[in-house]
């Protein structure tokens, strides 16, 4: 057998193998990988390098390392899933920086992190002020994570709105031109219906690169023509819209009738639309 | 424009806010706000009712406006 042909069989074997290798490890991303799992992973690359290379080492010799150097980390976290104290051992415990808003100089020690390197991984975090924060942790794999004082955190929804109207995952139903059954019949629609509300903004299907469907039946498409103008979406607006003016109608007749009975009627009206108003106005906006 | 047409005008709304009520309460996901919508529907049947009863009124008092 040739020399080539050799390391040929040898490097598409070892490329297959560390494939299955990789798969089997999982799919941590690598910045997620402790130091040791990184160690790992650099050492099963070499030794994989050097068997596909060096024709002086027998196979067996390289596929006993490889097997051992990439199955351990394996046999590890499995173990760890299990085990809190061996989790610990093995991850590494996280050490706290900042808590109650102060400075916990000892764990700074402790970890070889100096002022300067906190105060740059708290701009990473956008912090500026070490007043500001409330609580901060070095996790194991070296990321700082900081908990802002309740004051200086950012505004939510749930701030501003004590029951913000839930909205669920939008479906994707048209890609490439081409009609998604699958996602149409999770919301309850069918093409029939998609057809109608194309239709409605004038377009075809084959015109369309992607369409989706929010939580309220809502259609937003994307069109391969740029040039194009497509209108958003008015269907909910313009229901609010017509709410408002009934509520405001019946405040008028109520105002423009003399008949006290007919007055009482428009009234009670009134108040039961500016009710419903109240009810689904946070439905209707956006 | 009379007294009942105006009426009739803010009827034909609230039929119209009815029906996109129920269609937003069938194609909606949430459970709350398909809740939300169906009340919101039930609602607008009361007013619809209610309407509908003084429209019958007006055009008793008046009927040269009848049908207009």
């Amino acid at each position: 057998m040739p020399v080539w042909l050799e390391v040929a069989i040898r490097s598409i074997s070892i490329i297959i193998g560390l494939f299955i290798i990789t798969r089997i490890l999982g799919k941590k991303p690598l910045s997620k990988l402790s130091f040791f799992e990184y160690i790992v992973g650099i050492t099963v690359g070499d030794i994989a390098g050097t068997m596909s290379m060096d024709l002086s080492i027998s196979l067996e010799e390289g596929i006993t390392s490889i097997l051992i150097w990439s199955l351990f980390p394996v046999l590890t976290s499995r173990i760890s899933l299990r085990n809190k104290k061996f989790r610990d051992f093995v991850e590494g415990n996280s050490t706290l920086f900042i808590k109650n808003g102060k400075i916990l100089e000892e764990n700074l020690k402790r970890e070889k992190y100096t002022v300067d390197e906190l105060l740059e991984q708290l701009r990473k975090k956008d912090v500026f002020r070490v007043a500001d924060v409330e609580f901060a942790v070095l996790e194991p794999n070296g990321d700082l994570n900081v908990l802002l004082k309740r004051e200086k955190q950012p505004l939510t929804v749930g701030d501003v709105f004590p029951n913000p109207p839930s909205e669920k995952e939008p479906q994707t139903v048209i890609m490439d031109g081409m009609i998604l059954d699958e996602p149409l019949a999770t919301m309850g629609l069918n093409r029939g219906w998609l057809k109608q509300q194309l239709d409605k903004q004038g377009v075809a299907v084959e015109n369309v690169f992607l369409a989706q469907v929010d939580s309220y039946g809502q259609l937003t498409i994307d069109l391969y023509d740029d040039k194009i103008q497509i209108p958003e979406p008015q269907e909910k607006k313009l229901l609010l819209a017509a709410i408002k003016k009934v509520q405001a109608d019946f405040e008028l007749f109520a105002l423009q009738t003399e008949a006290k009975e007919a007055k009482a009627l428009y009234e009670a009206n009134a108040k039961k639309m500016q009710a419903l108003l109240q009810k689904v106005a946070p439905f209707l906006k956006n | 424009m009379t007294v009942v047409s105006q009426v009739k005008q803010s009827l034909a709304s609230l039929k119209s806010i009815h029906a996109g009520l129920q269609e937003l309460a069938l194609i909606s996901q949430d459970e709350q706000a398909q809740r939300t919508f169906h009340e919101a529907m039930m609602m607008t049947e009361e007013i619809i009712a209610d309407i509908k009863k003084r429209i019958g009124k007006l055009e008793w008092e008046e009927p040269q406006y009848h049908g207009k």
